[in-house]
This record gives C-alpha cells, structure tokens and sequence, in this order.
C-alpha cells in the first residue's frame, strides 16, 4: 500500500433538504495524504459534506473533485472510496475475512490475490487470526477494526470516517484514536473525518475544519486554531476559555483594545479579523495562560480548586458575574473562598469578534443570497 | 411473579390441555380413522390395517390429483416468492399514504371473502381461457399466497440496516450484487417462511379451486371434497392424514428455520 491517496475538491458544494439548507455553498480542498476532520455540533453539515464526498447524497449545486477527476455524478460504487459508518455497518452474516474481502471480490480479485490482500489488511489493524470469527464473537472496539480493514483493502483513493468512535467507550476511544493515527501514518491515504469531539479532532488530524450551521467557520491546523480562533465560536469549540464580553473600543491593525461589560476595565490583546470599534467582542484567556498575582492585578473570589494530578484547576469568580478558569502546575494548596489578585500577559489575549449576539451565520448567508 | 401453589399450577395446565385438545384432537381423528380395517370410518378402528394407503396410492385419480396439487402449489409459491418480494421491497421504500393503500390492495385477497374472489375470478379466468389449466389454477392461488411472502419478507427486511445497503454500494458492488450478497441473505428467513405458508395455502385451497380449476386442473382438495359427497371410503382418511403430514413437516422445517436464524442473528 504505497499509494497516498487523492486530493479532494469540493466546488461551491451546497445542500438543501426542502426550505432547510443543511450545507452552505462551500469551497475545500483536501491534500492528497491528509488527515482533515470535520468537526462541529450536530446538524452544522459535516455528515452532509462527508455523504457528498461518498456519493451517498447528490449535492444541489456545486462539484466534487478526487484528484484531477470530476466525480460528482458517479454513483458510490465507481467512486473508489472507503467508507467507515459510525455503526461501522458491518454484515452480520458474513465472516470477519468476507467482510473484509466483500469490496475486492466485487472488483472480481481472484482467489489468491484475495486471500493475500484481505489477510494483510487484518494485519494491519492487529487481528490476524479472526479471519474465521463472525462479527458477534467481536467487541466494539474488534468490530471498529474490521471496518476499518474492510475500507482500507481496496486501496481507496479515500478514506471516509463518519464518527466512528462514538459507540466505543472513553478508555477505548483514546486507544482507537492512537491506533488510527498510526494507521494513518502507515497508509498515508487521505482521510476526511467527521466528529463532534474536539479531542478525537486534535489527536489525529493534520488540519481541522470547524463547522457551524452548515458552513466551514474556520480551517487549520489544531495549534493554529487553539492559539488564533477567529470568532467566539471557534474558541469555544476547541479548547477551554475564558471569555470577558464587551465593546471594542480601540484597533489598530495588530492590537485591540475592549471595554469589559460591568466591569470597570479594558482588556488589550491581538485583534482577530472583523472587528470594527464600537461592536460588541469579547477577549479571550485560555486557563494557561492565566497567572495568580497576589496585591495585584484583578480581584477575583477562588471558589473551587480541584487536584488533577500535576495540574491544579482553580475556578475564580469575577466582579460583574463572570467566572474565569485557571489552570497551573500543582505546588501548593489555596483555600477555597480566599480573594486573590489574577492578571495575564497581553500577548496572550486574542480579541474576537462576538458575532453570535448578531444574527446567526445563516440568516446572514440567506440574506445575502436574496441580495443576489 | 409470585410462586403459585401445585393446586393452582394444575389447574392452569389441565384447563389449557382442555383448550388445546378441543382444538386439535378432531384433526388427528383422521389418523385412526386412515387405519383402520372396516368400509365405515369408526373410531376407534375395530381392527388396525393400512389397506386404504394400498387403496390411495394404487388409484390413479387419486394420484393424479395429488400430483395436480404439488404442481400448481410449486407454481403458485415460486411466483408468490418472487412478486412478493418485489413487493415487500418496494413496500419498504414507499412512504406514507401511498405505502398504506398498496399495501391494502396486496393483503385484500385475505380479508375479502374467497367466494367473492372465486366468483369474480370464475369469470375473468373464463373470459380469458384459464380455467381448468394448471397455469391458471395457479395464477389464482399466487392471489392467496403472496400476502404471506409479503408479510413475512416485510418482517425480516426491518433487520436490514440501510447502512448495510451503503456500504456494499460504498464497496463497489452492482445493485444485483448487493441484493445477492446483502439484503437476500438478511430476508432469507422471512422468505422461507412466506414460502412454506405459501405451500400449505395453496395445498389446503378448496373454494378457488372448484371454481377455477374444472376437471382438467383437479387438485387433491377439490377430488376429497367430491368424494365426501359422493362415496364416504376411508381414503378420504388417507389424503387427509397426508395432508396433516405435510402440514407439520413444513411447519416444523419453518420453525427450524426461524429459530436457526434468531441464533445467527443473536447478539448482533
């Protein structure tokens, strides 16, 4: 299995069912070899777009690109694609190996080629010897590595994963995402892959497509989007964050500065794109970077302190109702109840945008169509 | 449940072996009544004999008849298996209103009294040259028959998990592939089923039959029904007894059949 796999290109894909448009006209471009994940709440159209890419759903307008090939209007079936369901839709009747060889005895793969195939697909996921099992006789997490052998042996120029860990247990979850990680790194076969759960998102994928009502919100790699979230939505979504909601005062280029709503306090940090003085933004601390200042800085009410082994969760209570997360290496224990001093360092606060107290992203996007 | 007294317990049973013996002895007379010595049924036989098989399988007509039975039963069934099928798959993939009437129309052979349906098919089968031809004989019995393959393959296709279907299709196999390889194996058992209630219907139809059939297509129901009226011989006995036999051999084929396919599909 040395082939990587094709680029996929997605056109002004878009998707309505009846009045409701469950995937906004939308452009990406997958590398060849690359692991992208979807990620978003329900109902933001990440399965859609994963479904159009299958060529189990026809989008209502827009292309679908493998590689250099034009395959919006081919059937699944001459796609060459690999597919693996979160129900991971294995066939009951079959055995562990037919289910695995189904996709080459449709080619039509003679007998010892078949065999040759099939048997280092189980391999590869670790099951060597269950060639012979029925499906039942596995656990979950067996299962979820026969359908994954069953995408992968016919060499697809695709891999599709449509949250498949989500009938796993958390403990096994972790396991899985590792060792589909390390699958990824041996077959190198571009992947796109849809979940809800940021952690699954940030273990094992080279870029990471936020999605929110039906439209890419923002695309990049795990770091890129944890350090410059371009909207609260984003900053909410990946990662923990403490965010202080105001009006933005000041902009210049590379800074911004926001007044905090019932506090009386401005707050400076980097400026995302798409502010504009005087709309509403909040400003964005991530726990770490939240240091105690003991005399100094603002006041704030520690209300719980919770030991995770080397990290010390504090939970803090601002003035003006706001409560503010604060993570840091544990030393020493602090009383509960106690008000200390906390501050930050500027270069750490991201100023966004705070559209979600505007009309939804949707509306808009309606509007503007209407417009047009 | 709370544990019952012996007293109660008996009581239960001995009133439901009433029930069942009620039911179900009258049958089984027939047994007996096929072996016993004498011209005149009596139970019990006066003497044991199995004289009246020798009888039934040494006579033509009666054979013939039977013979006439199994043929329009394997026409009838093979049909009723691939129309309902067709049907139950459609049914499946039909929504709403549309779903509820059709499948009123398919069922309506069963609610609708068979004389009616006899009567009208008398005509229908005159005007066309098709009574009194096993063809025809059979055409009238796929009425009777396919609503059970329909019921029974309807049951067993709501095991079948779409996502089964997409990843087949996923896969790269044809429709013709992935109705061989996946949803037929998944309807089996319904289908089985369908078949085997589909044999006995046909094979136990009186009232279609004498309309229908004539002499020519004369089935082994329709030949004991003129020999009730005509002459009582304890054949009758006989054919009556194959046809209980037959009955609980495919039954008892059936419930194998299920019960082999709830094991397989266990702890799926």
């Amino acid at each position: 299995m040395s082939a990587r796999g094709q680029s996929v290109g997605f056109a002004g894909v878009s998707r309505s069912f009846g009045a409701v448009r469950a995937l906004l006209p939308t452009d990406l471009e997958v590398r060849a070899g690359e692991f992208l994940t979807l990620l978003g709440p329900s109902g933001s159209g990440k399965t859609t777009l994963l479904n159009i890419a299958a060529g189990y759903l026809a989008p209502s307008t827009g292309r679908v690109l493998v590689g250099a090939r034009d395959v919006t209007e081919l059937p699944p079936r001459r796609r060459n694609i690999g597919m693996v369901f979160q129900s991971y839709a294995l066939f009951p009747h079959l055995s562990v190996f037919e289910n695995v060889a189904y996709g080459l005895r449709a080619r039509g793969m003679g007998t010892g080629e078949l065999r040759r195939r099939a048997d280092a697909a189980l391999e590869l996921v670790r099951l060597e010897g269950y060639g012979g099992r029925a499906i039942r006789e596995l656990s979950g997490g067996q299962q979820q590595r026969v359908a994954l052998a069953r995408a992968l042996v016919i060499e697809p120029d695709v891999l599709l994963m449509d949250e498949p860990l989500g009938a796993l247990d958390r403990q096994l979850r972790q396991h899985v995402q590792l060792e589909i990680r390390r699958l990824h790194r041996a077959h190198g076969r571009t992947t796109i892959y849809v979940t809800h759960d940021q952690e699954e998102a940030l273990v094992m994928s080279d870029r990471i497509a936020i999605m929110r009502e039906g439209a890419i919100e923002q695309m990049g790699a795990a770091e890129e989007l944890y350090r410059w979230p371009g909207n609260v939505f984003v900053a909410e979504f990946l990662g923990e964050s403490n965010l202080l909601r105001g009006t933005l005062v000041a902009l210049n280029g590379v800074g911004a500065r926001l007044k905090v709503d019932g506090i009386d306090r401005v707050i400076d940090g980097f400026a995302a794109a798409g502010l504009s003085v005087g709309r509403p933004a909040a400003a964005l601390i991530r726990p770490e970077s939240v240091r105690l200042a003991p005399g100094t800085g603002l006041k704030a009410r520690l209300v719980e302190t919770v030991y995770l082994g080397e990290l010390l969760a504090l939970r803090l209570s601002l003035e003006g109702g706001y409560g503010v997360l604060c993570r840091r290496f544990a030393r020493d224990g602090l009383p509960e109840g106690e008000t200390i001093g906390i501050d930050w360092d500027p270069r750490d606060v991201r100023i966004l945008p705070d559209e979600a107290r505007g009309a939804s992203r949707r509306e808009q996007s309606n509007t503007a169509e209407r417009e047009v | 449940m709370p544990a019952r007294g012996l007293g109660f317990r008996l009581a239960v049973h001995g009133a439901g072996s009433l029930v069942l013996g009620f039911l179900l002895l009258p049958i089984f007379a027939v047994v007996p009544a096929s072996l016993n010595q004498g011209s005149f049924i009596r139970l019990p036989p006066e003497a044991w004999s199995t004289r009246w098989y020798a009888r039934f399988f040494a006579d033509p007509e009666w054979l013939t008849t039977l013979l006439t039975s199994f043929e329009v039963a394997a026409i009838a069934t093979a049909v009723s298996a691939a129309f309902g099928t067709a049907a139950a798959l459609g049914l499946a993939r039909t929504g709403g209103r549309l779903r509820a009437i059709l499948t009123g129309l398919i069922l309506a052979p069963m609610i609708v009294p068979v004389i009616v349906t006899a009567v009208a098919l008398y005509y229908v089968g005159r005007y066309w040259g098709m009574t009194g031809t096993v063809a025809g004989l059979a055409m009238a019995h796929v009425l009777m028959c396919m609503p059970f393959v329909v019921l029974n393959v309807g049951v067993s296709l709501r095991a079948l998990d779409p996502s089964w279907i997409r990843a087949a299709e996923g896969l790269g196999a044809s429709p013709a592939r992935v109705f061989a390889t996946v949803t037929l194996p998944t309807i089996l058992p319904g289908l089985f089923g369908g078949a085997v209630f589909s044999i006995i219907t046909s094979f136990d139809e009186v009232v279609l039959s004498i309309f229908v059939a004539g002499v020519q297509a004369k089935t082994l129901p329709v030949k004991m029904w003129e020999v009730v009226r005509l002459e009582f011989t304890p054949v009758l006995s006989v054919a009556s007894t194959l046809l209980v036999a037959l009955t609980i051999v495919l039954f008892v084929l059936f419930r194998l059949a299920a019960a082999r396919a709830q094991a397989a599909g266990a702890g799926r």
